[in-house]
């Protein structure tokens, strides 16, 4: 018995070695290599100056094409990620401030996402890789229920979240495989065109938004002219009012959801297709930064 | 509880400590503290089932004890059929009710009948069909005078309830476990230490080769109208390797745990895919639930004694049953009808019995046909598989039509970031090592033992899935 119980014990420090080592070894992959993601890009990428960028979920994502605004002479990049809320956004503006990003304009789509005050699992899993080398990421987090396990369990935060930040990103990660996140200056265009697009906003109320408030709040410290607007919905919307409280709850937000109509814009009713967000890039170049 | 929980990996050591220095001065110890163990493992998963288990163990040790004490054989038949009936009658109830019902309303509604009738919300106890089966042969062994009843309650409740087997077998024979639950059980290094192999060979099988293929082989079945040819092929393929991950890394873990405690029980699989025939398959797949259905069916129908026919029906009944054992579904049924359309043809020409012994060294002549004979026999099994996977046989059926029809061969699944190459590499090595140790119960005892196990605890680490705890396949029959 004592033989196996050695045995045994031997096992387990195996193991509790190769959590370490696997552990400090996808840190230093995911903070040592060209990034994939925006996250990545906020945290590891040069400090630039932009004229400007553009920050939300993936309405900001899939509706704000940078080329237009470069082809004007402009220095633009869309950091606006599918699924995320205004919360990621913050802690990702955060990160590109303090390294010393120089933004003039920060074009933020504030809608759907002020909903609730919510969070999105899938982005801040994205942040993890960094949580132990950067104290702003440490800090934002700290609160967050699973944070002990996720900062001193090694290996934890790779084997839970490992659909997004695993084996097979870390492989992708190492070996620089592009992504198409980061393509068109993280521009993410839909083809498609919807057919018989509708969406129901009945239960959607807009709430005081701690994300957004952050936001602003680091745009007065940084001086960053922020441009907060809505972004188009196709025709078929159920309590499209909707709009008009967020506008009420907060003035300053430009409500854009009615500057682009035509269905053939849509790939889905809250997604307009490249067509739609090259028309409504447009619009928003020629209204604020003439 | 998972076999790969973290509940089961506090369980586990508390219950093989509490075993092998606390109640280890006797057999009955050892058994009252497994039968403890077993309860509470089976209570984790729905306690209000506990008392199934225990009318069911009840139901048996008495009905075994009467009839053998009776007088007459019509007496003992009584006792015999009382047993049958009522462990039928609870499996059929949980298991198969609300499936006879709505096929009856269904099959009324043809002749422009409105049936009315109600389905019942049950919830099916996990491993009634294994601790029922167990039950069964317990009792018709006794019937055919094939073994003795047992007399001690205790070495019997464990017989019935003894957790590593109890939610999805090996089903055992009386005639297998019962010597060894009757006596003390001693320790022993070597087969500990093969136990805790065993184990982690499971949860490679499980986490990292069923998971990974899961989340694909879901992710082209829930989406098969938008899939062509190619991603339909994968998909079955994936599914195929699920299965296979999923249930024999269950079993693995099921004999590993088991032998932790010096039991030994029936080996459920034996390499099943490298496999040169269907009737190969089935002697390497579910081998325990395979050899109780030849020996308490396929036998007493009357084997393959008699004339084609009575070969053919019992050939059929057996496949039929097996699939509707599965699951009360018309899926389960056809899979199980085309096993034994594939069967059919080996067992007209008598080439079934071709097949028993391992593959072991080949000429480059030989080897080429033998693994042209596995591809085939894989590619029959996978479509089978359609028909397991799938919700229902219009789903199925789609799924065929959809893979025979489309005819587009492009990677356009893989093309998608998400779906890459990495699983068809990671698959292929996986093969790779199961070959080259198709003779042992896992890779990593021999030469090397010590870095081939490192090597497998960084890939379970490093490439398994633990988004959340994804449960057994076969936990659901």
């Amino acid at each position: 018995m004592k033989k196996f119980l050695f045995h045994i014990a031997v096992i387990c420090i195996t193991i509790i070695g190769v959590l370490f080592l696997a552990d400090y070894s996808y840190t230093e992959i995911y903070n040592n290599s060209k990034p994939r993601n925006k996250i990545a890009l906020a945290y590891l990428g040069e400090a630039k100056k932009y004229d400007v960028i553009f920050l939300g979920s993936s309405r900001a994502n899939n509706h704000f094409v940078p080329n237009i605004f470069i082809e004007r002479g402009f220095k633009a990049y869309n950091y606006g990620m599918s699924g995320s809320r205004l919360e990621e956004s913050a802690l990702l503006l955060e990160l590109l401030l303090e390294k010393g990003t120089k933004i003039k304009n920060l074009v933020v789509e504030v809608d759907l996402n002020i909903n609730s005050n919510g969070y999105s699992e899938g982005t801040r899993i994205l942040f993890y890789p960094f949580l132990r080398k950067s104290n702003t990421i440490r800090s934002y987090y700290k609160n967050i229920p699973e944070f002990d396990q996720l900062y001193y369990f090694p290996f934890y935060k790779y084997i839970k979240n490992d659909a997004k930040i695993g084996a097979r990103e870390l492989f992708f990660t190492a070996t620089q495989k592009p992504s198409h996140n980061m393509e068109l200056f993280g521009f993410s265009p839909l083809e498609k065109t919807g057919k018989k697009m509708q969406y129901d906003l009945s239960r959607y109320h807009p709430k005081r938004n701690k994300g957004y408030e952050k936001i602003k709040e680091l745009c007065k410290i940084y001086n960053v002219n922020i441009i907060a607007v809505t972004t188009p919905m196709c025709e078929n919307t159920k309590n499209i009012k909707y709009f008009d409280d967020v506008v009420k709850l907060y003035p300053e937000i430009y409500n854009l959801e009615d500057v682009i109509t035509d269905e053939s814009c849509f790939s889905s009713c809250g997604h307009m297709n490249e067509k739609g967000a090259k028309k409504f890039t447009l619009y928003l170049l020629n209204r604020f930064f003439k | 509880m998972f076999f790969n929980s973290t509940p089961f990996a506090i369980f586990l050591p508390i219950v093989f400590v509490l075993y092998w220095f606390v109640f280890n001065r006797n057999k009955t110890s050892q058994n009252s503290l497994l039968i403890i163990a077993s309860y509470f493992f089976y209570a984790c998963w729905d306690w209000r089932f506990l008392f199934l288990l225990l009318f069911s163990t009840g139901l048996d040790y008495i009905t075994g004890l009467k009839m053998y004490q009776v007088q007459t054989i019509s007496q003992k038949k009584f006792w015999f059929w009382l047993s049958i009936s009522i462990n039928l009658g609870f499996l059929g109830f949980f298991k198969y009710y609300n499936f006879f019902v709505s096929s009856f309303a269904d099959f009324v509604r043809n002749f422009g009948l409105t049936p009315h009738y109600a389905t019942l919300q049950i919830i099916l106890p996990v491993g009634i069909s294994f601790y029922t089966f167990h039950g069964l042969s317990y009792v018709i062994d006794i019937y055919k005078n094939r073994i003795t009843p047992e007399k001690n309650i205790i070495d019997y409740s464990l017989f019935v309830s003894y957790f590593p087997l109890l939610v999805a077998g090996p089903i055992e024979r009386a005639t297998h476990l019962l010597p060894q639950v009757k006596i003390q059980r001693r320790f022993n290094f070597k087969q500990a230490k093969e136990s805790v192999y065993q184990i982690l060979w499971g949860l490679i099988k499980k986490v990292v080769i069923a998971d990974s293929c899961a989340q694909y082989a879901n992710a082209i079945f829930d989406d098969y109208e938008n899939m062509n040819t190619f991603s339909l092929i994968l998909g079955a393929v994936y599914f195929a390797f699920q299965i296979y991950g999923d249930f024999s890394g269950y079993s693995d873990i099921a004999l590993g745990t088991s032998k932790l405690f010096g039991i030994n029980l029936l080996k459920n699989f034996d390499y099943p895919y490298f496999s040169r025939d269907i009737a190969e398959f089935w002697r390497r797949w579910h081998i325990s639930l395979s050899s109780w259905f030849k020996d308490y069916l396929y036998i007493p129908l009357g084997g393959s004694k008699g004339g084609v026919w009575i070969k053919v029906r019992n050939t059929f009944i057996i496949f039929l049953v097996s699939g509707f054992w599965h699951g009360s579904n018309w899926t389960f049924i056809v899979w199980g009808f085309l096993n034994a359309l594939y069967f059919l043809p080996l067992l007209l020409s008598n080439k079934n019995k071709l097949n028993t012994e391992n593959i072991g060294k080949l000429s480059l002549r030989a080897g080429v046909k033998v693994f042209l004979q596995i591809i085939a026999t894989f590619l029959l099994t996978s479509f089978a598989w359609i028909f397991f996977r799938s919700r229902s046989l219009s789903e199925a059926f789609g799924y065929i039509k959809r893979m025979l029809l489309n005819m587009k061969f492009d990677l356009q699944y893989l093309n998608i970031e998400r779906y890459n190459y990495e699983l068809l590499v990671l698959l292929l090595f996986f093969i790779f090592v199961e070959w080259i140790h198709r003779y042992k119960k896992e890779p990593f005892t021999g030469k090397y033992s010590y870095t081939k196990v490192v090597i497998g605890i960084l890939v379970l680490i490093l490439f398994g899935v633990y988004t959340e705890y994804k449960s057994f396949i076969y936990f659901q029959f």
